[in-house]
């Protein structure tokens, strides 16, 4: 392997692993903040490209669509929040489980039949020629991906550190009984920490679209960004970013290491191997409760 | 080495909370020994780390000379020690009868397939165990409870039931946490003399933790006394109660119920 | 012990569906036999979800081995029907085993993500091995023989009914032994349990294995029943039906499994005009049911038993209300 290969697929890995890094990220939020682990957030970046698609459709400017989307994504995380959410919040994790990954599984109906299952594209915010720079090459829509999650990642960790809300999510996380009587009001903590992480979702569905095509099963990507958040350790910003963005790059090698028969099988030999002898992933707590 | 139990140099830690420190303490077969303590002491949290529930820092836990400590709970269950639970830890949707009967579940030879079969072995052992079930509850007086679900039932029941449960497995120590916690005077002096009857007749070795002063007095041959993790004191009941150390750790302290 | 009705009904039933297919057409056989299959993968996997206590997501994985292995062993060996199918209700198991010893230690999302990985697992390699799975195109099923004689329908319909009946019976028996005791021991006291000498690990693994036979076995009756093996049938949309049946029914119970599985079978039937939406209306049940009903039909099926009895209610059934 020579060195500008391994570059380009360093470059390739990272671009993949953004998007993973931001699925990651949507999964932590509410996670952390409530102790819903949202198994159908992967629908929810399905959505996220869907709502590209119309918007688009619309000829809209990109930024308008952009905007859009996360506009979209907030108010379906909201919404998911009370209605299905809130009502099981206090169920056996059983419930929980099987019902986020129903709700998922729900909206990628609702997607299908209303969308059908043709593949459907729209493009990046800046074409698709590659930039040509210190002799590797470049994707713009990559570059674009990349310097989203970025900016993301450090929105999020200044909303955590210097919004009122963002303290009081963390708070929330650590101790929700005390959060309350400090007079930090619970619902609506969960409720923003929902639309938070689905804005996320529907932003990495946005982003990705020009990449992979738009179809109904862009979800089946939450499972690298669930491999992301365990590497992550589940309970950090830093650690979900740096999982999924370590996701991508592992399958991007493996890609070119193992040969293509092997290569989807990485990512979940992977995360078995994780769950069995170190689940709480590279930086999580030893012991793995939920809040 | 003749004890039933000896314990050596315990250490158990949770995270930088020391709450067994280097302790040591041997129990004689037969022996009936009361573990005491103001609250926070570690009584619990010893009795968690001889059965195994709990890591244990440093030290070592010997049941009649063998070591026990680093066995996994079950394993240290079936070497022959037993407790029951401060809060009872029932299996709720199962009825008394089967929880008592999860108890002797361990002794009866049967195995996977001939269960599924229902073999008439299978169903020969099932019906002994039944009948012996029934025994122990007629014993404990909760035999009109047998079919009821535990979860149903008051705290004081669940208490008898659980050192029901517990007796039925045939511990060789049985370490009992707070049995009369939510009796009454009557039934905790029942239960008292039922426990009482029981190791005797059984040869069984008990350690129970108790705050109730009069069971405790009445039951044990020797105390041992906790504080802060450490053994302060130990000695028969009378001496126990004459004791200045042990006064003053009950009157003296108001340590939060950190640690149990 | 005093006979009662109750333990010749199940015999009553047995043989009036016997008697009734033999004179129905050979699509509503066609269905029943279906339904039946259905109810032994319920079955298992209710074992292990609502007594031991553990989340599944992969539980049509052991559905397709069983399938899989079944057809595979008659079509390269010639080996018929009969003897295939346990075959694959073993492989299976032993595969169930090989997932429960890492899973039984996980509890919660961890293990949930574990039965999903495992569940990605199976369908790459069935599609990767195409050359021996037939890959997404699927596999075509031998017709059954004995003794080389191609079976009837008929024949095949009381195969499935026996099937069943043995997977009904093996699991009314298992639950109510000290195996079942220790399943649900397992999930609601794991210290006690642990306490009075109950190896949960030894347990938990158990009951994967024993999840993965049923679901094996169903899968090598599905297999000869539906005469091809479509992996699709095997993917997420699938374990999360073979969730809703257990919940619908009840967990923790083989009648909760019978009634969530039966009343559940007949759905795509009566969806038929609106095909598209099944995948939706199944989840919708579903998250009805985990909000309104949580402890599935089988509450209603024992009110009404005890109130035929006399019995004052149970605390579930009166937690519920």
């Amino acid at each position: 392997m020579t060195l500008t290969l391994a570059l380009q697929l360093a470059i390739a890995g990272i671009s993949v692993g953004s998007i993973y890094a931001l699925v990651a990220l949507a999964i932590v939020i509410p996670f952390k903040a409530s102790g819903v682990l949202n198994f159908g957030q992967g629908e929810i970046v399905t959505f996220g490209a869907y709502a590209a698609l119309v918007l688009t459709q619309l000829a809209l400017p990109y930024p308008v669509v952009l905007i859009g989307v996360l506009l979209l994504g907030a108010m379906g995380g909201i919404v998911i929040e009370r209605v299905l959410v809130r009502p099981i919040v206090k169920a056996p994790e059983f419930t929980l489980v099987i019902a986020t990954f129903a709700i998922g599984l729900l909206i990628k109906g609702a997607i299908s039949i209303h969308f059908g299952d043709s593949p459907n594209s729209i493009d990046g915010p800046f074409g698709s020629d590659p930039i040509v720079a210190a002799g590797l090459r470049f994707n713009p829509t990559s570059l674009w991906i990349f310097a989203c999650t970025v900016l993301v990642t450090f929105g999020v960790i200044a909303f955590f550190r210097y919004t009122r809300l963002g303290k009081a999510m963390r708070a929330v996380s650590v101790n929700a009984d005390a959060a309350r009587l400090m007079g930090i009001r619970v619902e609506r903590v969960y409720r923003w920490s929902w639309a938070i992480s689905t804005a996320i979702g529907a932003l990495a569905g946005l982003l990705v679209a020009p990449l992979i095509g738009i179809n109904p099963e862009i979800g089946q990507l939450i499972l690298r960004g669930l491999l992301g958040a365990v590497l992550g350790g589940f309970t950090s910003v830093g650690g979900a970013i740096v999982g999924g963005l370590a996701v991508g790059l592992i399958e991007t090698f493996a890609g070119v290491l193992v040969g293509s028969t092997f290569k989807n099988l990485v990512p979940f030999l992977l995360l078995m191997a994780l769950l069995v002898f170190r689940p709480q992933g590279l930086f999580g707590a030893a012991e793995i409760k939920r809040v | 080495m003749n004890d039933c139990l000896a314990i050596e140099a315990l250490t158990v830690r949770f995270g930088g909370l020391v709450a067994v420190r280097d302790l040591s303490l041997r129990v004689a077969p037969g022996e009936i020994r009361g573990l005491i303590g103001p609250n926070g002491a570690g009584k619990t949290t010893l009795i968690n780390a001889i059965t195994g529930a709990v890591p244990i820092a440093a030290g070592a836990v010997r049941l009649n000379g063998e070591r026990v400590s680093g066995l996994s709970p079950h394993a240290i269950s079936r070497r022959g020690i037993g407790r029951t639970f401060q809060h009872v830890e029932p299996f709720g949707e199962l009825s008394v009868l089967d929880n008592v009967l999860v108890g002797i579940g361990r002794r009866m030879h049967v195995s996977f397939g001939a269960a599924a079969l229902a073999t008439p072995n299978a169903r020969r052992c099932e019906s002994d165990a039944v009948r012996e079930a029934l025994g122990i509850l007629e014993r404990f007086d909760l035999l009109s409870y047998a079919r009821m679900p535990a979860a149903r039932l008051p705290f004081g029941v669940l208490k008898q039931m659980d050192l029901a449960r517990a007796l039925s497995a045939r511990p060789m120590l049985l370490l009992m946490d707070e049995p009369t916690a939510g009796m009454s005077e009557a039934e905790a002096d029942r239960a008292i003399a039922a426990a009482r009857a029981l190791a005797e007749s059984e040869g069984m070795t008990l350690i129970v933790v108790e705050h109730n002063m009069r069971v405790m007095m009445a039951l044990a041959h020797t105390v041992s006394v906790m504080q802060n993790g450490v053994l302060i004191a130990e000695g028969t009941p009378a001496e126990i109660q004459r004791n200045r150390t042990v006064i003053d750790a009950y009157l003296g302290e108001e340590t939060p119920d950190v640690v149990h | 012990m005093r006979p009662r009705i109750g333990s010749w009904l199940p015999i009553l039933v047995i043989v009036a569906l016997a008697a009734a297919a033999s004179t129905l057409r050979s699509y509503p056989v066609y269905l029943l036999s279906l339904a039946m299959i259905n109810i032994v993968a319920a079955v298992g996997l209710n074992l292990l979800t609502g007594n031991s206590g553990q989340i599944s997501l992969c539980h049509s994985s052991f559905i397709a081995i069983g399938a899989y292995t079944s057809t595979l062993l008659t079509a390269k060996f010639g080996l018929p029907f009969w003897a295939t199918i346990p075959c694959g209700a073993v492989a299976a198991a032993a595969l169930g085993a090989v997932l429960g010893a890492p899973a039984s230690r996980l509890r919660g999302i961890y293990l949930a993500l574990a039965t999903l990985g495992f569940l990605q697992i199976v369908q790459i390699a069935i599609e990767e091995f195409a050359n021996v799975t037939g890959g997404v195109r699927g596999l075509i099923v031998a017709k059954p023989t004995i003794g080389g004689i191609r079976i009837g329908d008929y024949a095949r319909f009381l195969v499935v009914l026996g099937c069943c009946a043995f997977a009904v019976w093996t699991a009314r028996n298992l639950l109510a032994s000290r195996v079942g005791r220790e399943l649900d021991a397992v999930r609601q006291s794991p210290h006690a349990a642990q306490a009075l000498g109950v190896s949960l690990q030894r347990v938990k693994l158990g009951a994967f294995a024993l999840a993965a036979a049923y679901a094996g076995l169903a899968g090598g009756l599905q297999a000869i029943v539906v005469g091809f093996i479509d992996p699709v049938e095997f993917g997420v949309s699938a374990a999360l039906r073979q969730i809703t049946f257990i919940v619908v029914g009840g967990m923790g119970s083989v009648a909760g499994s019978i009634i969530g599985a039966a009343v559940l079978s007949g759905l795509p039937e009566v969806l038929r005009p609106v095909k598209e939406y099944s995948d939706v209306i199944y989840i919708a049940i579903l998250l009805g049911f985990l909000i309104f009903m949580p402890h599935g039909l089988v509450t209603a099926w024992d009110a009404a038993k005890r109130r035929w009895r006399g019995l004052p209610q149970s605390p579930v059934a009166e937690a519920a209300r």
